[in-house]
């Protein structure tokens, strides 16, 4: 199908990440609620994982939408900001598998999972964009 | 200055040892070695030999870490000699909630506390200076503030046993210290009534010069805020006489008077009325001023001091709360004709409380009549006489003898519940129950003999109240038995002697203190009545 431009894998990654990610969002939150809980965590470390937790899900749906409208609409302005903003989602996942206060093994599977499927969404999203510019 | 700080820094704590083949808990004796502690550095192999178990066999750090280092001992006691053996293993945890990093340092160890220096004493203090310890130290200043006023001007709250304070120093209260000279520098403690007798050396030629002999010393410092009044004036003469001067508001200063020194104070009885929040809201003092004559060269001084809540009637407590042993029992009266009970009226007097008959050296009943003895809290008390009874007495008289005997002339009929309960609360009053027991087992219908009162037994339930760690005594039930026995007629002429008897028994009822455990929360769900429509 020459003329379809938009990437049928992209698409079904953007989906699945989607699905992932709110599993992510819950299991992080909960395991930041149970380590408050049974270790010392105090407030001046608890608020900045919360909140960045936080900003890491609106940047989320941001970037799934973005890019799943600039796939299925063919502009690649849309997809390039979405490839941007997943730059910020990668630090934040970084932060997550790294910096966090507690690391759990939990975490580590969680965020390396994250990072992986980032990573193949971008090099999909560069593949889509060379394909609508050319 | 620089030797100070230098002193600071060599003052610091010891360095946390991490190490797990370095770290030994039970190595407790220096350059020795630790019986059965198979990490103790100070053991050789002969010493090793010797042990039959390991008490420490394995040293971690925090077990909830993904994977750590773990120092094992254990003795193999199938070599000949048992050895130790060590081995420096790493410890997994499988759970998947392990911690496999962590970026707070606190996290997992016991932070070393800081040393105190002077840089940093203040804000040391402040965090953990008071009774609980504050994570922000900040949120706690606004307290502390409002918490300082300035105590000259507001009414101050006292405790029990802190010293009465005065504009300038504390009340004094002289008494005699060592010697039985006065010493001034006594201070009264709030709510702890004391009677002091002292003397004072004072001759006619310097009455005027000594200030403890005159009215002035006594009521010239106010209590914070509130002056102390005048209550009374007495003036004893010089052969002892006492007359209560009418106008109280005169201050008398001694003076020289027919080379008599007059208006000397004798005497002075405090009485302060506080408040139940502590507060002193005023003071009265009253005074028994004397003479001395030429050769006289000391005076005996004696000093009073009471403690009145206010609004009640002053009543020599037996306890606060809870009776204490060996203080009377209170007793009293409930006014006829009230419908409902206002107060208990009681004497303050000892003797017209709760009383029991007391024994004599005579042991004769009839001439003993009216030597009671207070019933004392916690002291069972047995006590009687013997009453001769001749072929002419009759019956219902010789009853009421052996009743007004026995039970005394104002028998009370309610005992307070505890060592200090008010006239004014009724519920905190026992009332007496009274019972008629018979001493014959064999109740003989066509017995138209007299019965005769002749043994009371005041039977004081008391139970402990309060908390575990000082329990109080609280008196729960009071039952007098009064047990009879039959007058047979004697024939004329003969005598009997009988025995009366009263007795007193303290009895315990406390429940032993039962652990109390918390419910287990409930999940209260409950279905509305329709939720299997349309099958029920």
């Amino acid at each position: 199908n020459s003329y379809q431009l938009s990437s049928l894998p992209l698409q079904i990654l953007f989906y699945v990440n989607g699905i992932y990610y709110i599993f992510y969002f819950l299991a992080t939150l909960a395991m930041i609620v149970y380590k408050s809980d049974v270790f010392s965590y105090p407030d001046d470390f608890l608020a900045p994982d919360l909140a960045l937790l936080f900003i890491m899900a609106v940047l989320e749906v941001l970037r799934l939408h973005l890019g799943s409208k600039g796939n299925l609409t063919e502009e690649e302005a849309p997809l390039g900001l979405s490839l941007v903003i997943t730059v910020g989602s990668v630090i934040l996942a970084v932060y997550f598998l790294v910096w966090q206060t507690y690391v759990l093994k939990a975490d580590v599977i969680l965020n390396a999972l994250l990072l992986f499927t980032y990573g193949l969404e971008s090099v999909l999203k560069v593949v889509a964009i060379a394909a609508f510019v050319s | 200055p620089p030797e100070t700080r230098a002193a600071a820094q060599t003052r610091s704590g010891p360095a946390p040892v991490t190490d797990v083949a370095k770290l030994c808990v039970c190595d407790l004796l220096v350059a020795q070695c630790d019986v059965n502690c198979c990490c103790d550095p100070d053991c050789s192999a002969a010493d090793f030999s010797l042990f039959t178990t390991c008490s420490v066999p394995i040293v971690t750090g925090d077990n909830r870490l993904c994977s750590q280092k773990a120092a094992v001992y254990s003795l193999d006691v199938e070599a000949n000699p048992p050895e130790r053996i060590f081995k420096l293993t790493d410890q997994v945890n499988p759970s998947v909630f392990c911690i496999h990093a962590t970026n707070y340092k606190q996290a997992l160890s016991f932070s070393s506390p800081q040393m105190p220096t002077s840089e940093n004493f203040d804000q040391l203090l402040e965090e953990f200076g008071s009774a609980t310890f504050s994570a922000e130290p900040d949120s706690w200043n606004m307290n502390t503030d409002a918490q300082n006023p300035s105590d000259a001007n507001e009414t101050r709250r006292y405790e029990y046993g802190v010293p009465i304070q005065t504009a300038d120093a504390f009340l004094r209260l002289p008494s005699p210290v060592i010697s039985s000279w006065c010493s001034d520098a006594n201070p009264a403690g709030f709510l702890v009534n004391q009677a002091t007798k002292c003397t004072r050396s004072v001759s006619v030629g310097n009455c005027g010069n000594i200030q403890a002999v005159s009215m002035l010393f006594y009521i010239d410092s106010s209590i914070l805020a509130v002056n102390i009044t005048v209550q009374s004036v007495v003036v004893q003469s010089l052969n002892g006489m006492r007359t209560l001067l009418n106008g109280s508001d005169v201050l008398r200063l001694p003076m020289i008077l027919d080379e008599l020194c007059i208006n000397i104070v004798l005497g002075v009885s405090y009485h302060i009325t506080y408040t139940d929040t502590g507060e002193i809201i005023e003071a009265a003092a009253s005074f028994v001023l004397g003479a001395i004559n030429k050769e006289a060269l000391s005076i005996q001084q004696s000093f009073e001091i009471s403690f009145t809540q206010v609004n009640t009637k002053p009543a020599p407590r037996s306890g606060n709360p809870g009776y204490v042993v060996g203080l009377p029992v209170r007793a009293g009266f409930r006014p006829q004709g009230y419908p409902f009970p206002v107060e208990i009226l009681f004497n303050t007097n000892k003797y017209g409380q709760l009383t029991i008959l007391q024994s004599t050296s005579s042991q004769d009943c009839l001439t003993a009549q009216g030597a009671r003895t207070p019933v004392l809290f916690g002291y069972n008390m047995v006590s009687g006489c013997k009453l001769r009874i001749t072929a002419a007495m009759k019956c219902q008289p010789l009853t009421q003898t052996l009743l007004d005997l026995l039970k005394g002339q104002t028998f009370p009929e309610y005992v307070a519940s505890f060592g200090n309960s008010q006239a004014q609360d009724v519920l905190d009053w026992v009332p007496i129950t009274h019972l008629q027991a018979s001493e014959q087992r064999i109740y003989n219908t066509f017995q138209s003999s007299c019965q005769i009162p002749v043994s009371l037994e005041i039977e004081v339930k008391w139970t402990k109240y309060g908390s575990l760690v000082n329990p109080q005594a609280r008196i729960v039930d009071v039952t007098a038995t009064i047990t009879t026995t039959t007058l047979k007629q004697l024939p004329s002429g003969r005598e009997r002697t009988i025995p009366v008897t009263s007795s007193v028994v303290f009895t315990d009822i406390s429940s032993p203190a039962e652990p109390g455990y918390k419910a287990w929360p409930t999940i209260n769900v409950k279905l509305p009545f329709d939720f299997f429509f349309p099958f029920v």
